[in-house]
């Protein structure tokens, strides 16, 4: 389903906005000339996550002697400051923790399987480069992101 | 089994045995005309803040002459002991002085026990009071050989990790040389971070939490980031406060990690590759399935073993080393020692 967000020449750099699609609140975010979209409910506990503190990464090889890494491209909740990026929705707390919720998983013979199965894609954990260089590992949480691009005039939201 | 008896299956690396000379007039030789009249007109005397005379922690005196110290090697047997000699950490504030009894501390040392037997070696005094100086003493003693570690008390006026100390680490690197921050400090020096206490009791146990504040310091102001081939041995601050520590240290660092970018791994990372931990003073729990929990989680090639002669802290030290299996009493007693000091103890 496409959402129009708004039209482009108001959507300027650094701005964002939340919008309601069904029954989901979604943050769509302007970041120079990218846009991203991120649910505005926070993994870890619930919260506004959209509202919260945008930042960069921030690196350095000596104390003292910081640069940020490019634009700000991480989101953090107002609640307890978690951080998430913005493209994979990927947060860096709490790695190592089992907060997610199990699924039953068993083998089974190819053949017993039937007509009616649907094969998964392979998901590949996301970090970006920044994270790995900050020296991040990925936590159990992940905040759902949606497609948002241009077409023509306007900001479109896929969800 | 006890220490002494498995000290004979492993001839074990003593990381901290002390020896002070007897008095001041031991050091005058090695001061010249000005400094002799000082500590005169002064009435310096040897002090013992950190162990009264006569408090079961004490012991008797440490040895002041190699004479003294033979009985002790003789007992323990071990394959190298780091000497190390607290006296420049008296009562006095005074930069110059420290620089010149930290001098004289140094050679007298070396006269007195490292000429004497191939099994010893020195922790290298320095003051905190005036830093470049500090960086000078270890150029001049690091080609030696013989000292194995640069001696400073983990009580100090501004943490370790300020860059204040960058001169001193640098020259350590350049010697290869680890710094050892030993318990105590000078007299006048708060035994906590927000002041003065009132017994001995909080006194001595407080080194353990200022032993917490050097080990963040250290890590937080990123020592490692600017040093990273400094390594770092606590001696006589415990171990058993590192694991609840450790976990608050990595769980905040993911929190505000902006501001410390140059902390660029977990901080238990760079605390289990660049520090060590003396196993004297041990707090252990009475029970073996307890002690075997803490060693699991404190990890045992953290420890070195120190027999922090002639200081008494009652039996946790042995008890350690006694519920170790083979493998690990082999690396507390002298296996990590040897990788941590490398060829200062080879």
């Amino acid at each position: 389903v496409k959402v129009v967000v708004a039209r482009v020449e108001d959507f300027g750099p650094g701005d964002r906005k939340i919008v309601k699609a069904g029954s989901r609140s979604i943050g769509v975010f302007r970041v120079e000339d990218d846009f991203f979209a991120i649910r505005n409910r926070c993994p870890h506990q619930g919260g506004p996550l959209c509202i919260g503190r945008l930042a960069s990464w921030a690196r350095a090889d000596l104390p003292g002697q910081v640069r940020m890494d490019g634009p700000p491209r991480l989101v953090a909740c107002p609640w307890h400051g978690w951080e998430y990026d913005l493209e994979t929705g990927q947060s860096f707390m709490g790695p190592g923790e089992t907060r997610v919720k199990a699924y039953d998983v068993s083998v089974e013979r190819g053949d017993a399987l039937g007509e009616d199965v649907r094969h998964a894609e392979e998901q590949p954990v996301r970090i970006p480069a920044a994270a790995q260089e900050a020296g991040r590992e990925p936590g159990p949480y992940i905040a759902e992101t949606f497609s948002v691009y241009v077409e023509e005039d306007y900001v479109v939201l896929d969800v | 089994m006890g220490v002494a008896e498995r000290a004979v299956v492993t001839a074990a690396i003593d990381c901290d045995l002390h020896v002070a000379p007897a008095s001041m007039e031991v050091l005058l030789p090695y001061l010249d005309d000005y400094w002799r009249s000082y500590i005169d007109d002064a009435t310096i005397r040897m002090g013992g803040i950190a162990y009264p005379v006569g408090a079961p922690t004490t012991g008797p005196a440490p040895a002041a002459t190699y004479e003294d110290l033979v009985p002790v090697l003789d007992a323990a047997q071990p394959q190298r002991a780091i000497l190390s000699c607290l006296t420049l950490d008296g009562v006095h504030r005074n930069p110059h002085y420290a620089v010149v009894v930290a001098r004289a501390v140094n050679d007298w040392i070396r006269d007195e026990f490292l000429a004497k037997d191939d099994r010893l070696r020195a922790g290298m005094v320095v003051s905190a009071l005036d830093v470049p100086a500090a960086a000078e003493e270890v150029q001049r003693l690091g080609p030696d050989g013989r000292y194995a570690q640069i001696l400073m008390p983990v009580r100090n006026d501004v943490p370790y990790g300020n860059k204040l100390y960058h001169p001193i680490y640098e020259a350590a690197q350049a010697h290869g040389l680890p710094l050892a921050l030993h318990a105590w400090g000078r007299g006048g020096h708060a035994p906590t971070t927000t002041g003065v206490t009132t017994t001995y009791l909080e006194d001595y146990a407080s080194n353990a939490h200022i032993a917490e504040v050097q080990v963040l310091s250290l890590v937080a102001e990123g020592v490692f980031a600017a040093f990273p081939e400094l390594k770092v041995a606590f001696l006589e601050c415990g171990f058993t406060w590192l694991p609840a520590h450790l976990w608050r240290f990595d769980k905040d660092w993911k929190g505000v990690w902006r501001e410390v970018p140059w902390v660029s791994e977990r901080p238990s990372e760079y605390v289990r590759r660049h520090m060590r931990f003396t196993t004297e003073p041990a707090q252990l729990p009475q029970d073996a399935a307890q002690i075997a929990e803490v060693v699991q989680m404190v990890g045992a090639e953290m420890l070195m073993y120190a027999s922090d002669h002639p200081h008494d802290h009652g039996g946790a030290g042995a008890a350690l080393i006694e519920h170790l299996g083979a493998q690990d009493a082999e690396a507390v007693l002298r296996g990590n020692a040897a990788a941590f000091y490398g060829k200062a103890v080879a």
